[in-house]
């Protein structure tokens, strides 16, 4: 795993003596201090405190009153936690792999060294540096219904567009698509990736025989898997986490007909607007289980797919 | 590289199909890039107007001093706060995050590897997950209004960073730092005066992730500032945008200023950028 | 990775870098100090936050401090108007540091209940305001279990909005006594002026109600009500209001081919603005659409935005449901709450009372929002009265004072933005066919009953 790669902690270092070696424990020590206690602060305490709190009735102002295991029996009988706890999980099932096939393919396609690399580059990167509610500001525009320039386009083609954020059948599809817009980041891993391979076997990325891509498949692809656990892991509990589109897009209540009400958005709107803390709570710690189990399961069946010395599936 | 090689007739054609291909897919993502800069230029009607004009004409201007002296979007006060709340954070991030870098990546200590490993679940977790409390906390204290539940976490450092970093600090020659030992400094001599400036590149690239990551954060400035006058761009861009739903142009015209900071700055420095993302912990 | 040797494009040397993080830190303090409030000085806070809004609310505090020798006030605005809004200031009071006033766009009932706000009762004996010059069904929207918790200083009124020109066109008599005073006769005379060209609608008459904050009003025309608040009960799915839902439904199937989707593609027939999202002109002012219900702040609107507008359009009382008896209005009204934790608690009051009194005919005259105290002498908007003549002025003035007096309790709930978000679910469902009337209803009432008691509950 790369994640815990670094020398080993306390190696053989045959001629140190014993006084140095405390001296670097020390100094370790020390040096992580600042952010053990921000750990500590910021992580492990609030943490414990989220539990203790979906398991009260907080209403912000006043004091917390236990109440036990309530709120998370409304939360079984919430219709609006289901349902974006249902939109969220299609959000992250479709736009995390999506994004990944869209940012590998371009990775590959910008893996050779042309005149207009460096311009690609830029273009592919550029989405992720806009603000996402300046991007969902100009998409809302971009797709107008009548009057957006997309669906005048598609109309002059002949074809009937949909209303995109304004149908309900089509909105959290549309929001998907909108996701799929800054990959910049994604593509420019998978890019790091590809550009450590050796160039014999990069070589073999070019897409135009069989035989190349019958390389690509067995040869590069394994030799990235460890950008792809990346992007995924990341990639799905950002997605779990969708908040901004979603509420510059569907505001609190996810129009229309809820079609873009999403997890956060349901735990911003619990907190905020009716002032519930203890339901709040309760969601952050059903999400805290969901993306723990989630992400043991990827680096549990990560063994099998994810290659670090590089060679055969 | 074969890139000298001569080209044949059906390799040019490849090369031109490549470059069409690529030239159509980046104009699918420059297209709203586009749009939100020459909307920016028009008036409401003619960011409506059909057949579509793809380009602003009259270049209405005016737009840009309107917004710049609008007193219900007071977009030059934001926007010095999003430079300062960036550049704090971008500052407090190289500082902070490369003291536990250095101990991750170049001290070893019992312990260190489970303290890592809790670095990396941090990394995983949820913001919302720890928000409620660190909010009710803060509130208590009375700071809920001001920018300091949005930085002092920074002074402690932040996962992500840390582990970014933390691959560049493990590409430090152990021998150049046992070296130094032996001459006598302390650790914190190493990692200030040997260390850190080996590291520059890194750390200016640390920097520029954290000035993006800042100017577009979203979540947690819209919940702590209560005040149109302190919010960042990311913030007033929603509110005025929420209010004043129909003045689309001028909406535009404050996306396209928001985000103009962040591609110039990305230009200039894309090299460095690239590289740190091509190392985003990996390897 | 491990042997890249790093190009260093640019020296920073350390003491340039820590200059820089020690200018920054002195100025990380500034913005934090910023709002550091003197004693004896009025801190305001404002929803919403047009340019025009916030310079009269900024002028009247600053003309009400300087009279009553109280130091430079301060008005803050632009906060976001929902729930951007609302949070904000619960942090502010969590945080022990609130404004000494502040409006509010949504009822103060759910917060006051909770103890964010003071009472004002005791205050209001004896001052200039007292609870008898105000109307009751208005003033039941800042009062739970008989305390008061706000104050409707001004209200946005509802009712119908028609297009005179259009009525005369098709030959229908266009005065206000005319106007269709039942829900058959409204939705009769609707037909007359809808009409289709395949699936884009080109003008229409007037439209089922699917504003949620609304619904209360077109329950209460029906005899129901949604939330009964001497008992504590919801009533969303009492019969009145499923007869209602299942008129408006009918009515949309009839002469909107069932489907609001086509009617938003064709324009903005909800209200008298331009569409947020879609751009789309509001078809009423663009003298496609004969009538529509609206709020009184739409008279200064209608003249103010560049969107070209027919010339005669008057009022008329909102048409009575088959099961109710007479004609009702609703209110949007701006609340002033003074936060628990304000410095200044009683300068707090003398503004409200200034406010309420002299303040809100300043405001009238600039934003039409209807001064509600009964001691209130309105005079009819200079805009209007240029616009339209002082006599179409005075009447609509008078006839919107008419409509203040018969106001149906509403925003009187300590659970009002569930409730609001639960309607407006229900209402979509109602309207796309997810669910039937009976369920759609049903399932919004179980569901804010379970919420108001769960908030009640010790």
């Amino acid at each position: 795993m790369p994640i815990t790669s670094a020398p080993p902690e306390a190696a053989v270092l045959p001629r140190r003596n014993r006084k140095a070696q405390r001296g670097e424990a020390r100094a370790g020590v020390l040096f992580a201090l600042p952010w053990i206690i921000g750990m500590t602060l910021f992580v492990a305490i609030p943490l414990v405190v989220t539990f203790y709190i979906a398991q009260t009735k907080f209403q912000i102002i006043g004091a917390p009153k236990w109440v036990g295991m309530q709120n998370y029996e409304a939360l079984w009988s919430d219709p609006a936690f289901w349902k974006s706890a249902q939109n969220t999980l299609i959000f992250a099932a479709i736009s995390v792999p999506v994004k990944l096939i869209i940012a590998l393919g371009l990775a590959l396609l910008l893996n050779r060294a042309t005149a207009l690399s460096g311009f690609y580059r830029t273009v592919f990167y550029l989405p992720f540096l806009m603000p996402a509610v300046a991007g969902s500001v100009v998409f809302m525009l971009l797709l107008t219904p009548n009057a957006g320039p997309v669906n005048i386009a598609l109309e002059a083609m002949g074809l009937n567009p949909p209303d995109w954020l304004l149908d309900p059948k089509a909105a959290l599809w549309t929001l998907i698509l909108l996701s799929l817009w800054p990959l910049g980041v994604e593509t420019l891993v998978f890019l790091g990736g590809l550009q450590n391979i050796p160039k014999d076997v990069s070589e073999a990325a070019d897409l135009d025989s069989p035989k190349r891509w019958h390389k690509l498949v067995w040869i590069t692809l394994p030799l990235i898997t460890p950008m792809v656990l990346f992007n995924l892991v990341i990639g799905i509990i950002y997605s779990f986490q969708v908040f901004t589109q979603a509420i510059v897009i569907g505001g609190t209540t996810g129009t229309p007909a809820e079609a873009t009400l999403m997890y956060m958005v349901v735990l911003y709107r619990a907190a905020f607007r009716y002032f519930n803390m203890g339901l709040a709570a309760a969601m952050a710690t059903v999400l805290f289980v969901v993306v723990l189990i989630l992400t043991l399961l990827i680096f549990k069946t990560a063994r099998s797919w994810v290659h670090y010395e590089g060679g055969e599936t | 590289m074969s890139r000298q090689r001569k080209a044949t007739p059906s390799a040019r054609i490849g090369m031109l199909t490549y470059h069409a291909l690529m030239l159509a897919i980046s104009a699918v993502f420059l297209l709203p890039f586009y749009w939100m800069t020459i909307s920016a230029f028009k008036t409401n009607a003619e960011i409506f107007s059909n057949p579509v004009t793809w380009l602003p004409d009259p270049i209405r201007w005016e737009n840009m001093t309107s917004l710049l002296t609008r007193e219900d979007f007071p977009f030059v006060q934001q926007f010095v706060n999003s430079v300062f709340y960036a550049g704090t954070v971008a500052v407090l991030v190289c500082l902070s995050c490369s003291l536990a870098a250095y101990s991750f990546g170049c001290l070893r200590w019992r312990g260190r590897n489970l303290v890592f490993g809790l670095t990396v679940c941090a990394l995983l977790m949820p913001t919302i997950v720890t928000f409620l409390p660190i909010y009710l906390a803060w509130s208590k204290i009375g700071l809920t209004g001001t920018y300091w539940p949005l930085i002092t976490p920074f002074l402690f450092g932040d996962a992500f960073f840390i582990f970014m970093l933390r691959q560049f600090f493990m590409g430090v020659p152990r021998e150049l730092l046992d070296a130094a030992r032996l001459d006598g400094a302390s650790e914190f001599r190493i990692w200030w005066q040997i260390v850190m400036p080996q590291l520059r590149t890194p750390l200016i690239i640390v920097g520029l992730f954290a000035t993006v990551y800042t100017w577009n954060e979203f979540f947690l400035p819209l919940i702590y500032l209560q005040d149109r006058e302190a919010f960042p761009l990311s913030v007033g861009l929603f509110t005025f945008q929420s209010q004043r739903a129909v003045e689309w142009s001028v909406s535009m015209m404050g996306a396209f200023l928001t985000a103009l900071p962040m591609v110039a700055l990305f230009l200039l420095t894309q090299r460095l950028f690239q590289r740190g993302l091509s190392s985003t912990g990996l390897k | 990775m491990s042997n890249t040797t790093f190009a260093v494009p640019r020296q920073i040397s350390r003491r340039g870098f820590l200059a820089s993080s020690a200018a920054l830190g002195t100025a990380m303090v500034l913005p934090s100090g910023a709002f550091a409030q003197a004693e004896g000085q009025l801190l305001l806070w404002l929803p919403g936050g047009s340019e025009l809004f916030c310079k009269i609310h900024t002028g009247l505090l600053e003309g009400f401090s300087a009279g009553a020798s109280l130091g430079a006030a301060t008005t803050v605005c632009g906060l976001g108007q929902d729930t951007e809004f609302t949070q904000s200031l619960i942090g502010a009071i969590t945080a022990g540091n609130p404004p000494d006033i502040s409006m509010l766009w949504d009822s103060p009932v759910s917060l006051g209940a909770q103890g964010a706000f003071m009472p004002l009762d005791d205050m209001m004996k004896g001052s200039k305001i007292p609870l008898e010059t105000w109307p009751a069904g208005l003033l039941s929207s800042c009062q739970f279990k008989g305390v008061t918790y706000g104050l409707p200083i001004t209200a946005g009124v509802y009712s119908m909005w028609y297009n005179e020109e259009m009525f005369e066109a098709k030959g229908i008599p266009s005065d206000r006594g005319s106007f269709p005073k039942t829900w058959d006769e409204m939705r009769k005379m609707s037909k007359e002026f809808t009409v289709w060209d395949g699936d884009k609608l080109v003008s229409a008459g007037f439209m089922p109600n699917r504003v949620p904050e609304t619904m209360a009003i077109w329950s209460a025309l029906n005899g129901g009500m949604m939330f009964d608040e001497t008992n504590l009960k919801y009533q969303i799915d009492s019969e009145q209001n499923i007869e209602m839902m299942t008129f408006f439904l009918e009515w949309l199937d009839e002469e909107y081919k069932g489907d609001f989707n086509l009617v938003d593609r064709s324009g903005n027939f909800l209200d008298g603005y331009p569409n947020s999202t879609t751009g789309m002109g509001p078809a009423f002012r663009e003298g496609r659409q004969a009538g529509m219900q609206s709020g009184s702040w739409l008279l200064g609107d209608i003249f103010a935005d560049p969107v070209p507008s027919f010339e005669r359009w008057n009022l008329a009382a909102n048409p009575v449901g088959a099961s109710g008896s007479s004609s009702v209005s609703g209110t949007w009204p701006n609340w002033f709450v003074i936060p628990v934790g304000s410095k200044n608690p009683q300068a707090a009051f003398d503004y409200l009372s200034y406010l309420a009194i002299e303040g809100s005919v300043q405001w009238y005259q600039q934003i039409p929002d209807v001064p509600t105290n009964s001691q209130v002498q309105r005079k009819a908007p200079a805009g209007l009265v240029e616009k339209r003549g002082q006599a179409v002025a005075d009447d609509i003035t008078a006839f919107l004072g008419e409509q203040a007096a018969v106001v149906t309790p509403m925003w009187n709930s300590p659970v009002q933005s569930f409730y609001t978000d639960q309607i407006a679910r229900a209402v979509e469902k109602i309207y796309t066919k997810a669910s039937p009337v009976k369920d759609a209803l049903g399932e919004a009432q179980a569901a804010t009953q379970a919420e108001l008691e769960r908030v009640l509950a010790g």
